[in-house]
């Protein structure tokens, strides 16, 4: 996405390689900083899917939510999505966690001072479902600021049509120049547009995908087997520029590092007489 | 019996005549109407940030033969151009859908329910001030 940046000398060879890499692709794919974390997170999810229908907590996690199609239909999937999150983001624990996954990428790429999404997204993707579909977008489109990162974590194995396709920066860039002359069509004419050219990307358990929501990308049709489950999660630097989603409403500041403190909280002496 | 299933929520990224609400504020207003009104209320399409783009509001209707009806977070979402808006106000309406704007708790069902709506557009645009050139 942006050509020719030269290697400063205060980069480490990791921070490096690292920022390289998503300038290039728009997204890197990494594993888990912290799999126990992650482990935790998806045995939570499960447990309060299993609370929400009925069910026996089960031993294997990851293969009860790749088969939930055997216990919920579209026309039900809503209310268990929203008994998950409700579970989710009444465990104060959940969101420091949910940082740990990645924290040392997201410092990397983002920064050290950090502004996270407060509700956390969930995705879940049943097999032949067409309810749950995101059409095409870049999230700086929907009133996210290109400031942004967002954190997507898939708590089952996701590939094919059960993951999620992004644009590569070099097509996307080329398709968003061109994109007003398109006023007239729907999003499904800019897929189609763009559709040969989109890298559905591949993800086991215990990856973390870090992507920029300038790239466009989405969802299609689920036609694997199994379902999607993924959760997504947007941070950004705290000082640089908000959009549409602001400070408070939707982010919320969760690293602020003592210096930024004191000076947050400084005045000059006042009252001087001239 | 209908085969329509219904109303499909319309929320924006972007200020309209200035003025600007976080989406799930829209989110609530369009819940409140169809709940008032009885209406099956389904999750909304976002229109995308660009002025002068309604590419989500085609995605809608493409769907629209399958939908009972679309409800704005506002009427003042639709396109500043007559025409434009006139062809959103046909594609709805040839469809045999309806659309309401929430905020508003306006609904256009036929030619009456559209006259409402452009009077109500066409004084907005004519009384449009921008704050920043008011001299007091």
């Amino acid at each position: 996405m942006t050509q020719n940046l030269e290697r400063s000398p205060f980069w480490t060879d990791e921070e490096w390689t690292l920022t390289q890499s998503f300038l290039d692709q728009g997204y890197v794919i990494a594993r888990t900083e912290s799999p126990d974390t992650l482990e935790r997170i998806r045995t939570h999810v499960a447990k309060a899917a299993c609370g929400h229908l009925g069910l026996d907590i089960p031993a294997d996690a990851g293969k009860f939510l790749d088969d939930i199609a055997a216990h919920v239909d579209p026309s039900t999937l809503n209310d268990l999505r929203l008994a998950v999150i409700n579970a989710l983001r009444s465990a104060d624990w959940f969101r420091p966690a949910y940082l740990a996954l990645a924290r040392q990428s997201l410092q990397t790429l983002v920064g050290n001072e950090l502004a996270m999404q407060r509700g956390i997204g969930l995705s879940v993707q049943l097999p032949q479902d067409d309810s749950s579909l995101l059409p095409i977008h870049a999230d700086v489109w929907d009133g996210d600021s290109s400031f942004e990162v967002v954190q997507w974590v898939p708590l089952v194995d996701c590939f094919g049509t059960k993951t999620m396709y992004i644009v590569p920066p070099s097509e996307d860039r080329a398709v968003q120049k061109t994109m007003h002359k398109m006023h007239d069509q729907s999003a499904e004419d800019l897929y189609n547009a763009v559709a040969e050219k989109a890298v559905f990307l591949d993800l086991k358990f215990g990856d973390i995908l870090l992507f920029s929501q300038t790239l466009m990308h989405g969802n299609r049709i689920n036609v694997e087997d199994t379902t999607r489950w993924s959760m997504n999660c947007r941070f950004k630097s705290i000082m640089s520029p908000y959009a549409q989603k602001k400070l408070g409403e939707f982010f919320e500041p969760i690293t602020i590092r003592g210096a930024t403190r004191i000076g947050l909280d400084y005045s000059l002496p006042e009252d001087f007489d001239e | 019996m209908s085969n329509r299933s219904g109303y499909r929520g319309y929320i924006g990224s972007r200020p309209y005549f200035g003025e600007r609400a976080a989406q799930h504020v829209q989110n609530l207003v369009i819940r409140d109407y169809c709940q008032r009104n009885g209406h099956p209320y389904l999750l909304s399409a976002t229109e995308y940030a660009m002025n002068g783009c309604y590419m989500m509001l085609e995605e809608v209707f493409r769907e629209l033969p399958r939908l009972e009806g679309i409800v704005l977070y506002s009427i003042f979402m639709l396109p500043r151009n007559r025409d434009r808006r006139r062809r959103v106000y046909d594609t709805v309406l040839s469809s045999g859908a309806v659309m309401a704007g929430a905020l508003e708790n306006l609904v256009i069902r036929n030619e009456q329910d559209i006259r409402v709506v452009e009077d109500i557009w066409v004084i907005k645009l004519l009384t449009e001030t921008r704050t920043d050139k008011i001299v007091v």
